[in-house]
């Protein structure tokens, strides 16, 4: 009796995944163990093994299919069996119908923000929502959207006065006269605009700034010499889905969030001590090698708590603040930056934060890490301090509103009681969305946290 | 004039009786001995030699569609053939004594005679005349296939190989036929033999062939024209029409000087005894003989006779002294009668069921292919041996043709791949040509002295005066004034120039416009026509294609109707048919009514837009009616001129000079901003300019919107820049015309408005037009028509909500749902 094999689901929210590479093909003979194949999705690889011993049959798809989960992959059995029972739809559909599942699948990456998240401890979303109309419900003549999207006006705010209920020029022309969406400076200047403009401002809202800004200039290409034009001086490589979701993430994070960093550092000496002393005591207290940055995950976990703002996700319609934390942890793979999350960190023990996140980050490498684990995250810390960085933006992971960049430790003096003394600081990065944030509790949030790292002792005992 | 034509009462009523003189039946008797002193034998072998070609060349048509071969060669023709076999006789004795200079007009069924009228001029033409017409004509295209082929050195016969590949070619659709395969089987022609338009319309040629005889009489070109048509046609009320345009009485009793007498003109019918399944005589025609129709026309009886068309000698008897009737002693219209038979079915798809075997096979032992051999033989004019050889000849031509013709590499169909446009740019010829001829005008007195013309220039030309009042009716430019000036000035300048129509001399048309032309123009210019929409218009038609240009008239549009063959498959098709070969300068003006009810007051313009070929204007002001009848009189392609009777005497109130009192010309095509705005644009076509203009008051005072009113001023073609332009700064378009709303050519414009400006559009452009329902009488005109309080509420229920506007008439979209459901 032939056995297909079907591709995997990884994780609740995977629909499909891409094979990446066939080490078997049609008509050889597997062992019960031997990898068939690879498979990827947009956050992690795989590899399948197959379950029993046999001849492949039929691979149904090739390298590179993007095959929804659960389908029949390939069969193996007899040589001779029948295959057609297990021939999937899939296999024969054409080009346009994978077309739309690819598409069906990344819709629902992108779409991921305001689904609700299931992550494997239960926790309840809290978060308040403002009733507006979405878009198949709005009527508005191709005119009026047009000027809508041009002048930066929000359509959900018109009030339709046209026939049907449709929302005509002249609506739009209100939302205008009225200055939505613009500050109060602007607002005279923007009233007889006529011409494409995006507001930079708070919330998105169009400052003078904005108003006098020139269009930019579009880039023209570089001419190149032509006696080196045939040269061959680079390598062109097709993106990865994980690039290609990092370039997608990045990008939408920095052109959409009103981002900026705040710097401090901290007196690092007591993290330092206590890390050298749990270093030493670890076998015998049963410990795991509890890092710097396991302290510093700790001691966000706890400080988050009190600052709601910054353990949040902002849709730009609402914020949802979470009651507990979910750490994303930047993790530097191969494939690229991958970003687990340990949930419900603020309930975890040191030594529990210590050993997971270890399993995560080796989980990432290994591209064995489940899918949920790569969303979910409420608040991110990333480490570039073993680089020896001093000082950097980290790029807020959206929704989020904030990250956390941890640099390196440096000797640093200062002046105690006129003598002058040197001590191990270490400096921290916080990016925050300042759509979702203001400035002051941003850095209120940095005093805090600095202040715990700086008595962690203390924080600990809590 | 008919003032001196006194209907007299007392001679009206009294007693007496209608007497008739014998219609001659078949009365030609004269043996081929007799005949020998009037043909040579080579005339008469020649006249054989013509038959056989013709039954060959149809016999090759009838195997390939029915057997899908002729002689070995293979063919598929999947077009029409409506086949002549057995009217050989007719047609190669009517041609007979026929010079280029007598035309002939054709029917579906007229292969035959296209092929003896070229047999015919080739046999009288020199050598130098022939290669010249093969060279220049379609830069010799035809000629270099035949003439690489053809080795003989001996120019007539390769002219017969000409003529005999330029028709098959033309009837196989390919681009080296004669009309570039545009034509076909129904419509092929040549006009440099004589050859003239044949017509798929049963009947069609009847009264193009009058206007041909027309132009040949008011232009005093040389020739005869016969209309051959078949007996079936007798039954089509344009025939009809024709014979009584064609024996007016005017041409003998008031057109003056050489121009006195009647038209160069025969209506020929080849009487085959069927038209369609339908036998005329004894089934679906009442006539008995039909020459006897001749009789009902005038006293001449139109000198109708019936003639034996199986004897080709009876039938060149008949047309020598026809053509001297005609020529000599002016006395046209004829009327034959030319009895012949069809072998074939109407098509190769007709079994003949309606005709009996033995009805056939006896016409068949009468075979003029049979019977004229046989005394031509029996009268020692050749052996029997000389004629087996003219149809071996005859098989040989036809077959070394036919392969021709049928070879894609020789003769290739047009390349719409290559130039997508080909058949594009014969839809218009879009040439000016200022006068069709060059000549003097013939005239009676200087323009300049013309009482009516003087009266105009008096006039004021703007519309309103210095203080921005209206002139009076009395003293201002009108709208018919703009017409009669563009109208009066062509008359000076072309000779060709000719306007008839029903009530165009003396009267001056019922709306004045030709008021004064009768006093400048000579009968033959200017005339009145019997009440025949179809053959005024058909007649254009046939002096165009001749190279005349006429300005005629339908009163009203409603009468369309009555001319819809002769306006939308003559008028509108013949350039492209012809491949551009004739030119069309008709301007067609149709006056579109109002306060006389259902059948004289609807706007028919949608339909005439819909038919490509015509070009089509409405304009509404005296300087665009002005200018744009002198576009449409200067130029070659047919203009179906729309006037409106309500606005006949309105002033000129946009061009602010005031109408030009010299020669201008407004592009046809070209829509005109009326009144500038901001908020809306409001498209009209036609009178509702000025209810637009009414309705554009009432937005900008009652609700502070300025509206952009642009007069389409023409129809067909049609630029839509401007109108985009405007729907681009507006964002909303409504569009009102007169015509009934549902199939409104204004639907398509809006239809095209929304595909070039969909993004810029604030709403659906809306179309305002009249209700769906019959012209009611005038005093309940204004709930039919679009008034200014529709066109606002039309705005305020499907385009911009008003403020405080409160509708009185329904244009909800249940409403239209509603109307659409119950077809009103």
């Amino acid at each position: 009796m032939a056995t297909p094999v079907i591709m995997p689901r990884q994780g609740n929210s995977v629909e499909s995944c891409i094979i990446t590479e066939w080490f078997v093909k049609k008509g050889q003979e597997v062992a019960e163990g031997d990898v068939l194949f690879s498979y990827e999705t947009d956050k992690a690889a795989f590899e399948e093994e197959s379950k029993v011993s046999g001849t492949v049959l039929e691979l149904f798809f090739e390298e590179g299919d993007d095959v929804p989960v659960l389908t029949n992959v390939c069969v193996i059995g007899e040589q001779g069996e029948d295959i057609t029972p297990f021939v999937p739809e899939g296999a024969q559909i054409d080009n346009t119908e994978q077309q739309e599942g690819a598409n069906a699948s990344s819709d629902s990456a992108e779409n991921q923000t305001v689904k609700e998240i299931e992550v494997p401890d239960t926790i309840e979303p809290q978060h308040e929502q403002i009733a507006l109309k979405t878009d198949g419900e709005i009527f508005i003549s191709p005119r009026a959207r047009n000027l809508a999207e041009k002048i930066g006006a929000d359509i959900r705010y018109a009030d339709p006065t046209g026939p049907n209920q449709r929302i005509i020029e002249r609506d739009i022309r209100k939302l205008q006269q009225e200055g939505l969406l613009v500050t109060p400076g602007a607002k005279e200047a923007y009233k007889n605009l006529d011409q494409s403009i995006k507001g930079l401002g708070l919330g998105g809202r169009i400052t003078t700034s904005d108003l006098n800004k020139s269009v930019v200039a579009e880039s023209k290409p570089v001419e190149v010499a032509s006696g080196v034009k045939d040269e061959v001086e680079y390598e062109e490589v097709k993106l990865s889905n994980i690039r290609k979701v990092i370039a997608r993430t990045m990008h939408s994070s920095l052109s959409e969030m009103a981002q900026l960093t705040l710097n401090t550092s901290f007196d690092a000496t007591e993290i330092i001590n206590l890390r050298k002393k749990l270093k030493a005591n670890a076998e015998k207290m049963g410990l795991t090698n509890i890092t710097l940055n396991d302290i510093l995950l700790y001691a966000v976990s706890r400080v988050l708590l009190m600052h709601k703002a910054i353990n949040a996700h902002f849709t730009g319609e609402t914020i949802r603040y979470f009651s507990n934390v979910h750490m994303g942890v930047a993790v530097d793979t191969e494939r690229g930056l991958m970003v687990p999350t340990l949930f419900n960190a603020n309930k975890k023990s040191l030594n529990d934060i210590a050993i997971e996140t270890k399993e995560l980050a080796q989980a990432c490498q290994k591209g064995t890490i489940n899918p949920d684990y790569l969303q979910g995250g409420t608040f991110t810390v990333t480490n570039l301090g073993a680089l020896g960085i001093e000082s950097f933006t980290p790029v807020i992971n959206p929704p989020q509103t904030a990250i956390l960049g941890v640099n390196t430790t440096e000797q640093r003096i200062r002046e105690v009681d006129g003598t002058i003394q040197s001590y191990t600081a270490m400096s921290l990065s916080l990016t925050f969305d300042h759509r979702a944030v203001d400035g002051a509790p941003a850095a209120r949030f940095l005093k805090d946290l600095t202040q715990a790292l700086e008595n962690f002792n203390v924080l600990l005992a809590k | 004039m008919p003032k001196s034509q006194y209907v007299d009462p007392v001679e009206i009523r009294k007693k007496g009786a209608i007497t008739f003189k014998d219609i001659p039946v078949n009365q030609y008797d004269k043996t081929i001995e007799e005949e020998k002193k009037n043909f040579s034998t080579e005339d008469l072998l020649r006249i054989y030699r013509d038959m056989a070609i013709i039954r060959e060349f149809e016999t090759m048509m009838n195997d390939i569609k029915t057997m899908g071969e002729y002689n070995g060669v293979p063919y598929n023709h999947p077009g029409p053939a409506h086949l002549s076999i057995g009217q050989e006789a007719a047609a190669v004795g009517q041609a007979y004594l026929l010079d280029i200079d007598d035309f002939i007009f054709g029917s579906h069924r007229s292969h035959g005679e296209i092929l003896a009228k070229g047999l015919s001029a080739i046999n009288k033409l020199p050598d130098e005349e022939l290669m010249k017409i093969m060279k220049d004509f379609r830069d010799g295209i035809i000629l270099n296939i035949v003439e690489k082929r053809n080795t003989s050195g001996n120019v007539k016969e390769l002219a017969i190989d000409f003529l005999i590949y330029g028709a098959m070619a033309e009837i196989f659709a390919r681009e080296t036929g004669f009309q570039a395969g545009l034509g076909g089987s129904m419509h092929a022609f040549f006009t440099p033999f004589g050859i003239y338009p044949n017509n798929a319309i049963v009947g069609g040629s009847a009264d193009i062939a009058v206007g041909a005889a027309l132009y040949k009489k008011v232009n005093r070109k040389k020739g005869i024209v016969i209309a051959n048509i078949g007996d079936g046609a007798l039954g089509c009320g344009p025939v009809w029409e024709a014979l009584c345009l064609s024996a007016m009485d005017q041409y003998k009793k008031l057109w003056e000087g050489e121009y006195k007498g009647g038209l160069p003109f025969i209506m020929n019918i080849f009487n085959n005894h069927y038209g369609m399944g339908g036998q005329t005589r004894g089934e679906t025609m009442g006539y008995d003989l039909l020459a006897r129709i001749g009789a009902g026309v005038n006293p001449e009886q139109m000198h109708a006779e019936r003639i034996d068309g199986y004897n080709p000698l009876a039938v060149i008897d008949a047309i020598g002294r026809k053509k001297k009737l005609l020529l000599k002693q002016k006395d046209g219209p004829v009327f034959l009668d030319t009895v012949t038979y069809r072998y074939s079915g109407h098509s190769p798809s007709d079994a003949s069921s309606y005709r009996s075997k033995e009805e056939i096979d006896t016409w068949m032992e009468h075979d003029p292919i049979i019977t004229f051999r046989k005394q031509l033989v029996d009268a020692a004019v050749a052996p029997d041996s000389a004629f087996d050889e003219i149809i071996e000849n005859a098989r040989s031509l036809v077959t070394k043709t036919l392969k021709l013709a049928i070879d894609d590499s020789v003769s290739p169909r047009m390349d719409l791949n290559k130039d997508t446009q080909a058949i594009a740019k014969l839809m218009f010829s879009n040439q000016r040509i200022e006068k069709m001829e060059e000549r003097e005008c013939e005239v009676l007195m200087p323009k300049e002295e013309n009482p009516q013309w003087k009266r105009v220039q008096k006039k004021e030309r703007f519309g309103l005066d210095k203080d921005g009042k209206p002139v009076s009716k009395n003293r201002v430019y009108q709208l018919r004034d703009g017409l009669f000036e563009a109208i009066i000035d062509k008359f000076y300048t072309d000779p060709t120039l000719v306007a008839y129509g029903e009530e165009n001399r003396d009267w001056g048309g019922a709306f004045a416009v030709y008021r004064g032309l009768t006093e400048s123009l000579p009968y033959q210019r200017l005339f009145n026509s019997p009440i025949s929409e179809g053959a005024i218009v058909g007649s254009a038609v046939g002096y165009a294609l001749c190279g005349g240009r006429p300005i005629i008239e339908l009163m009203y549009a409603d009468f369309l109707g009555r001319a819809g063959d002769e306006v939308f498959n003559q008028l509108a098709k013949w350039q492209a048919m012809s491949a551009g070969q004739l030119k069309m300068p008709v301007v067609l003006r149709i006056s579109v009514g109002s306060k006389y009810g259902a059948q004289h007051s609807q706007d028919w313009t949608s339909l005439v837009a819909h038919i490509p070929g015509l070009k089509c204007v409405f304009p509404v002001t005296p300087y665009d009616a002005k200018g744009l009848m002198n576009s449409a009189l200067s130029g070659t392609d047919p203009v179906i001129f729309f006037e409106s009777q309500r606005i006949y005497d309105v002033g000129e109130l946009f061009h602010k000079e005031g109408v030009p009192e010299g020669y201008y010309e407004i592009p046809i095509g070209e829509p005109d901003i009326k009144r500038d705005g901001k908020d809306i644009t409001i498209l009209t076509i036609g009178a509702t300019l000025y209810r637009a203009l009414d309705a554009a008051k009432i937005l900008e005072e009652k609700y502070g919107l300025s509206a952009e009113i642009i007069d389409a001023r023409s129809i067909v073609p049609f630029n839509y820049e401007k109108v985009i332009e405007s729907v681009k700064k507006t964002g909303r378009i409504l569009l009102t015309s007169d015509a009934c709303e549902r199939g409104s050519h204004l639907k398509d414009m809006a239809q095209t408005i929304s595909e070039l400006a969909f993004d810029y559009l604030d709403a659906p452009p809306v179309v305002v037009g009249s209700k769906n329902w019959i012209t009611p009488a005038h005093e309940l005109e204004e709930f039919f028509f679009p008034q200014p309080e529709w066109i606002i509420d039309a705005i305020h229920e499907k385009i911009l909500p008003l403020p405080g506007h409160v509708p009185t008439t329904n244009f909800t979209n249940q409403e239209l749902l509603r109307i659409n459901k119950l077809g009103v």
